[in-house]
């Protein structure tokens, strides 16, 4: 009698608290996933009021789509290229700010602005840089690596989105490793000190084995959110040249949208979540067992 | 605590009343949303339903348009799937039957009588209804800048004076040695894979049957492109105005409007696109607008099919919605469309405020646009190849793509053929 009451009151405050939020989540998060999955199996285009339920062989086309697994591929590079970089960078600019050079908290402004600019904005103002104002330096400084606009070339279109989501994603992580650099206990610090470690000893031994909680948090952020580029790579490079740095996510979506084949695109779109699921969930595991305990 | 209750209680009441008379009773006039996906005549468009809202009592047309780089498809699709659907959608001609089940069925118009020949091939089902209205025709082909060109044959340059290959060579020669670049490839995907590649589909043959035959030998992977008359010479035409492209050092790297401004202002004598183009040329006209198309040749024989005529089609349907649209709203949706094809006013401002070219015999109003007038004289002519507005819907981007890379010399005429070929036969 007393628990079944307790049960109640305790479904109450939970309902109260959150059930507006947990109903929001189940409609707008949850069943489209799972309606999804449905759409999968099935021949929709996008339009039609019938569809026929077909089984798995969207899957089976996906599997044996070339370009899909192209463009996967082309995904895992620049999501490698992208995380090195932003993490080198972040901890180089987090370690330098605090460090205690003059105008730290500008800086940090400063660097952390990129973040706050929207992705199309920020591809738009970067295909001018690349396009127009490199060419017109390149040309009028006989620079033979930047005469060419580096959009038109498949190589170099996808360092431009390599150097644009850095650019864009540095400053994030570098906060982020702010954090972790500002929460070392000092006293650890002048131990080493006292010890007589120099500044390489310091930093391998004592400031990065402290420091991987942050790198935990950083490298599944930038991990999760190269496998889900999308505004940045519409803007700057819209695939081209030739589709050649059509990343995974405009993919999927030219393929459910533009090519009018929603079952496949949503079967690529499921692949997809998976993929990056396991990733990021094994990164995280593999990271957390680096963590030191104090 | 009873009177918070209380208070709380009567602003949701309000809330729910302010809705439900928000949707209820505020029905006046009759909305009528029209999707453009014709992105460079909105405001024109806009102008337009404002003439019409102003001209009929209780209707208001209003122009909703397709935002920059999404296809009229997907819009609508989206429009649907959110309950919104617009009452007349602008589509695509090879997306208007995906739609049977939501349009309304149009037969019966008056219109319908008085549309041009073949102009409803692609909206009409297979059980013989109607279900689009053919709101433009567009062709394409090299467009000319007269002065540069005049200027480059020293004198009167006459269009039909281009029936192969190598007269446009010769062309290209002349404006170059005058001075000018000679022409610019805008290297788009579209441009590239749905109008300039497909002038040798629709050169194989000059009724709509054989050239399905092509297409089904594609499928089949039976048509052997490379060997293919039309796609050699047109692969040749190709070559030919690589070597004179402004652009060749870095022919990847122009955009859309590089084109208009480089034609507008005479620094180059030729641009290949269509007449949908014209306001953007306007822009930057130093011509005083005298343009006008030449066929792309497609051999060095004159009299071969394709080298004096340009492909020209109806590009635009308008469809009307009967799922998520209230009787009066379908009405209304029809009287606009009336008002378009039959009232003086409307004829005018289609003509020559949209800068449109109509579907439909009765509109005689003349064009002030140059290359509607250009297109109309090949038209008078007979002069005219079917544009392929069939064409499946990831062919531009995929096949755009291959043609970027020949472009760039990714890959050599053997590598596209089989890359084309590759995919014909993969579709389902």
């Amino acid at each position: 009698m007393d628990t079944a009451k307790s049960f109640l009151k305790k479904l109450r405050t939970f309902l109260i608290f959150a059930g507006p939020t947990t109903f929001v989540f189940l409609f707008v998060v949850i069943f489209p996933f799972i309606f999804g999955i449905y759409l999968s199996l099935t021949n929709w285009d996008g339009i039609a009021s019938v569809y026929r339920f077909i089984g798995f062989s969207n899957y089976l086309t996906v599997f044996q789509d070339q370009f899909f697994w192209n463009s996967f591929l082309l995904t895992v590079k620049y999501v490698l290229y992208t995380v090195i970089f932003v993490n080198l960078i972040a901890f180089t600019l987090a370690y330098l700010l605090t460090s205690g050079i003059k105008g730290e908290e500008v800086l940090r402004a400063g660097f952390f602005v990129p973040n706050l600019i929207g992705g199309i904005v920020l591809g738009l103002i970067w295909h001018f840089v690349f396009s127009r104002a490199l060419v017109f330096l390149g040309k009028s400084l006989n620079l033979e690596l930047f005469s060419y606009s580096w959009l038109a070339n498949p190589q170099k279109a996808l360092w431009t989105l390599v150097i644009v989501s850095v650019w864009q994603y540095s400053g994030y992580m570098m906060l982020i490793h702010i954090a972790g650099l500002v929460n070392i206990p000092k006293e650890v610090i002048e131990a080493a000190l006292i010890d007589g470690a120099n500044d390489g000893q310091r930093i391998i031994r004592i400031i990065l084995p402290l420091m991987v909680p942050s790198f935990v948090v950083s490298m599944f952020l930038t991990l999760q959110r190269g496998f889900m580029v999308y505004d940045v790579n519409l803007a700057l490079t819209n695939g081209g040249p030739f589709r050649s740095t059509e990343l995974i996510s405009m993919h999927v979506y030219k393929k459910a949208f533009l090519a009018q084949e929603y079952g496949i695109g949503q079967s690529q779109a499921f692949i997809l979540f998976i993929i990056v699921a396991a990733i990021t969930l094994t990164q995280v595991y593999f990271s957390k067992k680096l963590e030191v305990e104090m | 605590m009873k009177k918070a209750r209380l208070l709380t209680l009567a602003l949701c009441l309000m809330l729910i009343f302010s809705f439900s008379s928000a949707l209820g009773f505020a029905q006046t006039t009759v909305d009528v949303t029209v999707l453009n996906s014709k992105g460079e005549i909105q405001t024109q468009l806009e102008e337009i339903a404002e003439h019409y809202n102003r001209a009929t009592s209780g209707v208001k047309v209003e122009i909703v348009p397709c935002p920059v780089g999404q296809s009229p498809f997907e819009r609508t699709m989206a429009m649907y799937s959110a309950g919104n659907a617009p009452t007349i959608a602008m589509l695509d001609p090879a997306d208007v039957v995906r739609f049977q089940d939501k349009a309304l069925d149009l037969t019966a118009e008056q219109w319908v009588k008085d549309a041009i020949e073949r102009s409803l091939d692609r909206s009409t089902l297979p059980n013989g209804s109607v279900i689009g209205f053919p709101f433009t025709v567009e062709a394409y082909g090299f467009i000319y800048n007269k002065q540069v060109v005049d200027k480059a044959v020293g004198g009167k340059f006459d269009p039909m004076s281009i029936k192969t290959t190598a007269d446009l060579e010769a062309l290209f020669n002349k404006i170059e040695s005058s001075g000018t670049g000679a022409l610019v490839i805008s290297p788009m995907d579209w441009s590239l894979g749905a109008h300039f590649l497909a002038v040798s589909y629709t050169t194989q043959s000059a009724n709509s049957s054989g050239i399905d035959e092509f297409f089904s030998k594609l499928r089949d992977g039976k048509a052997n492109l490379a060997a293919n008359k039309q796609f050699i010479g047109l692969m040749d035409t190709f070559d030919m105005m690589k070597k004179y492209n402004v652009d060749k050092n870095d022919p990847l790297s122009g955009t859309y409007d590089r084109g208009p401004e480089l034609l507008g202002k005479g620094k180059v004598g030729i641009w290949f696109m269509g007449n949908w183009a014209w306001p953007n040329i306007n822009e930057f006209d130093t011509a005083n607008g005298q343009y006008g198309f030449l066929p792309v040749p497609i051999s060095n024989n004159p009299s071969d099919y394709g080298n004096s005529q340009i492909p020209v089609g109806v590009t635009k349907y308008f469809i009307v919605d009967r799922e998520q649209s209230t009787e009066a709203q379908q009405k209304a949706a029809k009287n606009f469309l009336n008002w378009l094809v039959y009232d003086e006013k409307g004829q005018e401002y289609v003509v020559n405020q949209a800068n449109v070219i109509p579907a439909f015999k009765n509109v005689t109003v003349e064009p002030k646009d140059p290359l509607a007038k250009s297109i109309l004289e090949y038209v008078m002519n007979g002069k005219t190849l079917e544009f392929m507005t069939q064409l499946p819907a990831d062919h531009w981007p995929v096949v755009g793509a291959s043609m970027q890379k020949y472009l760039a010399g990714a890959i050599d005429r053997n590598g596209l053929a089989a890359e084309i070929e590759g995919y014909w036969s993969k579709l389902r």
